[in-house]
């Protein structure tokens, strides 16, 4: 004789509905983290903003990230290099007061990495800057930024897009951008 | 509860925040992403290699030799290469420490320099007897030797002592006998085409490893067609052995007498010109083939060929050192060695003995090498109450010193003893204070590499990254002691930087002091790595005449009786870890010994034969019994090695040491005999006999190599010496790359 | 190019026999086994390069190596006349390698130099490509390793630290050619030259047994050794195309 299963299911269906709101919820969760606190703006321990300095004032790029252009990071400048104008320049802004208050006590300022790849992968600012690569195609409108956040996705989609389109000579090796 | 999760999930799966941390004032060089290269002198070992270090933000990453540096020439050994790993070791001294407990408790109290140098000074300066001081030191050369000669002369002591292990006091002794020269000389194995090597494992450890395999390379195959050959006598293959292109065992100690025999077939074949041939005839008589034969084990007609063969070479090399230095017939043995080399005329020539001229950088230490009676005699003293203060500075002689020296008891007699060594080894757990160095990748410091290459060579030691911890260089710990005890005048530089920097401007006025400076010179010495001067030294040799008829090798002698103990104990230096001081260095534990691949453990290697007699399998836990002791091993079968021979590597058996080293393996350093060469009084190592017995356990040593024997695989293949090197090429499948010329 | 046209184009320059012709580099290794002592110095300098980990004792035991370079020593004969042989056994870049061809994932696979490279990322520890080599020269990460701090100090930046489940073997120092090639590429897009990089393994070896360079260069030593009557690769009748060709020991009588 026939069995029916939908005894059973019937048993199920509360779990069955707990389970779904509950995975709604997760998803919703996820997403709402992602939206709200994707950590691509990190907060910084100085309000430096790139905006008055790169913007305002037109400090070029490479006078502050020196190694740009000959080695595979670019290089944050270091306090001595921050003192180097703000010794004299804007010496009662409190921010300036704690940049100020670093150098005396000869700490280096803990900045947040907001363009953080994995370890894994080999990137070279070199060979991109010395292929008249603008900063700003990957680090998005940074002289406009307050506060610098992530507009790129850190993601193997980004650099292998534009390897492709630009047809570079085994941009698509493996070896070429993973250590 | 859902969103709640999700939201977790999202937070969980996202990258640590890491920081970009700049400097406050970056140093002149740095660029970050950029690495740094740093000359420096490697410390590991007395060869004293030049290396060239990889830094990236400070941190030192690779070291590799300095090409321009002539001992190593860009190359470097395995322990070199490990040199990573004692900077930045888990276990190093991180700060002075004071000893709070009893002696040997290990309850060690953290203190100041202010204040480790201040009861030192105080203590030092309090001794009632000047000579109550002594210092032993770890071999150093160079301005850092000068520097330790000045601190004890200030103190009014003699009683300064180099002590190293592996100082081949016998070589020493035995060149300034026969040719009187105080230096060692320097052995041209890269142009020699016959080298007869007694015992001398010259490519893993005898005095300059890696300048030997560049030698080793180029005669074998650097060299067109000519190609090199390679004789190693000794009673257990080494890895020059292993090398060479006949082995020959001879009964341990018996080296000598060998020689002798080679040497009296050398005459007797008329090949030796000299006008002094008649003497050498009426002191090598006795020295028949039959003789030799008889004491050595080596077939007549074997003795006589290689005699041939070496005097026939050109030009023949003969060197000695290892087991057959290291019998209670050492001196000897080396001399009759030496005498091999005079009369085959290779002296000052190229592919032979060249004598190196004195070090012009710091003054020359051999004559401070405490051999085993001047260790023997300062345990003596130490118990007689005259030694106040003992000052240990990177050595470990409760691990390299047998038992019977008695050293450990004695040091129960010395009120202060203080260490000025890098790691907690053995001696150092013995301290009451201790103020630890910078190991030598964060030092100052020059050399002259002895044995050299035969001109004068020097280099300066230079700090490739900031010091990790609050410890100073060695010569800076001097310097600080010196200062508070007020020997100010003498004695006043501020650091080791200024004191070898100021001692360098000697070096500098000694070559034509024009272009630049000395800044300038100093410069280039530091970025090239290595500094050379043609100074050599005469290489005309006239033998005294008391010394060719007084040549003679006795019979050596061993501790324990054949019957009681049927083997003879060979241990020798390990290529992973040397005399020990590579154990506490995570790399060289797990690099598997050459010949056995074996890691982490000891063994005792013996002959197939014997073990198939006594039923001991591989892996069969050992006891090795001499006259003073016995330890634990277990057992590999090992096919090179005399019937009556048992061999064990040193290095491990530590107690202390750090993690890496301690309560691993056994030490056969513990159950040796103090037994001395006369004349020499260097630790007769190859002396002691020993009984092996079942202990009915199992311990096999870890092995990463699988099968030992190649059963047909073809994997290593050899050629005829005159066979498939004649004309046709091999056949290889691939398919050669053809490339147009672009 | 789309997809289609890009695996059309790799499957086609693989399958063309002599594919290798076209190659950057043909990166080779020439081992003299007559100039090898069995020193190991090589072993340390590649685990010193390529962050290679410590397993440590326990995991010894269970024979799981991990070491890129080798020393394997075989015994002949028997005391007295007993001889050993070393030789240095490490990944043999082959051409037609067989691990290639069993990657499900291809985490493994040739490149423009002649290399056959392994992607770490990719990798999702299947372990039969190491069944597939019959050199026995890859080696998986049974554990994510740790190091005692500050020990991991000295880890090169260059190269990745690799976690459990992944399998690892010989590069050739694959960031070190990356970075002549960068060297070269400043010095006005000239070829990377003789000489311009050595493995790791290469530049210490003691005794100069180690040579490293393109095969294409017909002026580099790798070059001479393959022509060299002594010349011959392991495991020749397997037919992998090795890039490390070995030069025969010399036995002579005594």
């Amino acid at each position: 004789m026939s069995v029916s299963i939908v005894p059973t299911l019937k048993v199920l269906l509360p779990a069955a509905r707990i389970a779904l709101v509950a995975l709604i919820g997760l998803i919703g969760g996820y997403y709402a983290n992602a939206m709200f606190f994707p950590g691509t703006s990190p907060e910084q321990p100085i309000d430096f903003s790139h905006r008055v300095h790169a913007g305002e004032n037109e400090i070029p790029c490479m006078y502050c990230h020196v190694q740009a252009r000959r080695s595979i990071s670019a290089g944050v400048p270091s306090v001595n290099k921050c003192m180097g104008c703000h010794t004299d320049i804007a010496t009662d802004r409190p921010q300036i007061r704690l940049l100020a208050s670093y150098w005396e006590n000869k700490e280096p300022i803990p900045w947040v990495k907001v363009h953080d790849l994995p370890d894994f992968v080999h990137f070279t600012h070199k060979r991109h800057v010395q292929a008249d690569i603008e900063c700003q195609t990957c680090h998005g409108p940074v002289e406009t930024m307050d506060v610098v956040s992530r507009e790129a996705p850190v993601e193997m989609g980004l650099c292998l897009n534009c390897h492709k389109d630009n047809e570079v000579v085994h941009g698509t090796d493996c070896w070429t951008c993973h250590k | 509860m859902g969103a709640g999760g999700g939201f977790m999930l999202a937070e969980s799966i996202k990258h640590p925040v890491e920081h970009l941390i700049p400097y406050a004032v970056p140093p002149e060089e740095f660029s970050s992403g950029i690495a740094t290269w740093y000359n420096s002198i490697c410390g590991m070992c007395p060869a004293g290699c030049g290396i060239s270090v990889r830094t990236r933000e400070g941190r030192a990453k690779k070291i590799e030799g300095n090409p321009s540096h002539p001992v190593n020439q860009g190359r470097l050994c395995a322990l070199g290469q490990a040199g990573l790993q004692v900077l930045y070791n888990p276990d190093r001294l991180t700060a002075p420490m004071l000893q709070s407990g009893e002696r040997g408790s290990g309850e060690f109290v953290q203190t100041t320099w202010n204040e480790g140098l201040s009861e030192v000074a105080s203590r030092l300066s309090a001794s009632t007897n000047n000579d109550g001081i002594y210092f032993v030191s770890e071999g150093v050369r160079g301005h850092l030797a000068n520097l330790f000669e000045l601190f004890m002369n200030e103190l009014g002591s003699a009683n300064l002592l180099h002590y190293d292990f592996a100082h081949p006091h016998s070589l020493y002794a035995a060149n300034n006998h026969i040719f009187g020269e105080r230096q060692l000389p320097y052995y041209d194995i890269r142009n020699s085409r016959y080298l007869l090597s007694f015992g001398a494992d010259y490519l893993n450890d005898w005095l300059s490893p890696v300048h030997h395999g560049l030698g080793f390379g180029h005669s074998r195959q650097g060299n067109g067609d000519a190609r090199g050959r390679f004789v190693q006598i000794e009673p257990r293959m080494s890895i020059s052995g292993a090398s060479a292109d006949e082995w020959i065992p001879a009964t341990p100690g018996s080296e000598g007498i060998l020689a002798l025999g080679i040497a009296q077939q050398i005459l007797a074949g008329g090949n030796y010109q000299g006008t002094d041939a008649d003497d050498w005839n009426a002191a090598l008589a006795t020295y028949s083939a039959a003789y030799v034969e008889d004491k050595t084990g080596v077939p007549a007609d074997t003795v006589a060929r290689i005699a041939s063969e070496f005097s026939h070479a050109e030009p023949g090399l003969a060197i000695g050192g290892g087991a057959a230095g290291n019998h209670t017939n050492g001196v000897d043995t080396l001399v009759a060695v030496n005498a091999l080399n005079y009369l085959v005329g290779n002296i000052g020539k190229p592919g032979g003995v060249v004598f190196n001229p004195d070090p012009v950088v710091g003054s020359s230490t051999a004559g401070r090498q405490a051999n085993f009676a001047a260790m023997q005699d300062l345990a003596e003293n130490a118990r007689q109450g005259a030694i106040e203060v003992l000052i240990i500075n990177n050595t470990n002689p409760l691990f390299t010193l047998p038992p019977g020296a008695g050293l450990k008891e004695a040091l129960a007699s010395i009120p202060l003893v203080v260490s000025l060594s890098s790691f907690m080894d053995e001696t150092t757990a013995m301290a009451d204070i201790i103020l630890p160095s910078h190991t030598y990748l964060e030092s100052w410091g020059d050399d002259m590499p002895q044995p050299g290459v035969g001109f004068s060579v020097g280099a300066v030691s230079q700090p490739v990254v900031s010091p990790l911890y609050n410890t100073r260089a060695t010569g800076d710990i001097i310097l600080g002691l010196a200062g508070k005890m007020g020997l100010g005048e003498a004695m006043g530089w501020d650091s080791m930087e200024d004191y070898i920097k100021d001692s360098w401007r000697n070096v500098y006025e000694r070559g034509s002091p024009d272009a630049g400076g000395f800044d300038s010179f100093w410069r280039e010495v530091l970025t090239s790595g290595a500094w050379g001067e043609n100074t050599r030294n005469s290489n005309s040799v006239v033998i005294d005449k008391q010394v060719i008829d007084n040549i003679a090798v006795a019979e050596a002698e061993f501790s324990g009786n054949p019957d009681e103990y049927p083997f003879v104990l060979h241990p020798y230096l390990s290529t992973t870890l040397y005399d020990g001081r590579g154990a506490n260095l995570p790399w060289m534990q797990e690099l598997p010994d050459p010949m056995t691949s074996i890691v982490y453990g000891s063994w005792v290697e013996l002959n197939p034969q014997t073990a198939n007699e006594m039923g001991i399998q591989d892996g069969d836990l050992l006891r090795i019994t001499s006259e003073h002791g016995s330890i634990e091993v277990p057992a590999v079968t090992f096919p090179a090695i005399m019937p009556d021979v048992v061999a064990m590597p040193i290095g491990q058996g530590h107690e202390e040491f750090g993690r890496y080293a301690r309560n691993r393996g056994s030490n056969p350093i513990q159950i040796l005999a103090p037994n001395m060469d006369a004349v020499s009084g260097s630790l007769a190592t190859s002396a002691t006999r020993v009984s092996l017995a079942q202990t009915g356990r199992r311990a096999a040593p870890v092995k990463t190599g699988g099968e030992s024997r190649q059963l047909g695989r073809n994997i290593v293949q050899s050629t005829g010496a005159d066979g498939d090197s004649a004309g046709h090429s091999a056949k290889l499948n691939s398919i050669p790359i053809v490339v147009d010329p672009a | 190019m789309n997809i289609m046209e890009r695996f059309i184009s790799s499957w086609q320059k693989y399958r063309k026999p002599g594919y290798y012709e076209d190659f950057d580099y043909a990166w080779t290794m020439s081992i003299d086994l007559d100039r090898c002592t069995g020193c190991s110095a090589c072993v340390t300098a590649c685990q010193a390069e390529n962050n290679i980990p410590i397993v440590g004792e326990k995991e010894l035991a269970k024979g799981r190596e991990m070491h890129w370079i080798r020393i394997e020593r075989y015994w002949e004969g028997e005391y007295p006349n007993a001889k050993l042989k070393f030789i240095p056994m490490l990944c043999q870049q082959c051409d037609a390698a067989p691990c290639e061809t069993v990657c499900p994932v291809s985490a493994t696979y040739h490149n423009q130099d002649g290399l056959n490279t392994q992607v770490y990322n990719r990798c999702i520890g299947t372990r039969s490509c190491a069944v597939y080599c019959p050199y026995e020269v890859r080696y998986f990460n049974y554990n994510s390793h740790h190091w005692d701090s500050p020990l991991e100090q000295q880890l090169n930046p260059d190269v990745s630290v690799r976690e459990k489940g992944v399998m690892e073997k010989c590069t050739f120092c694959i960031q070190r050619v990356r970075q002549a090639k960068d060297h070269a590429k400043d010095d006005g897009r000239r070829r990377v030259q003789e000489g311009d990089i050595q493995p790791a393994c290469v530049q210490t070896c003691p005794s100069e047994a180690l040579v490293f360079g393109d095969r294409k260069d017909s002026n580099s030593k790798v070059a001479k050794s393959l022509a060299d009557p002594r010349a011959y690769h392991v495991l020749d009748e397997l037919n992998t195309l090795p890039s490390v060709v070995y030069l025969k020991k010399v036995d002579s009588d005594g």
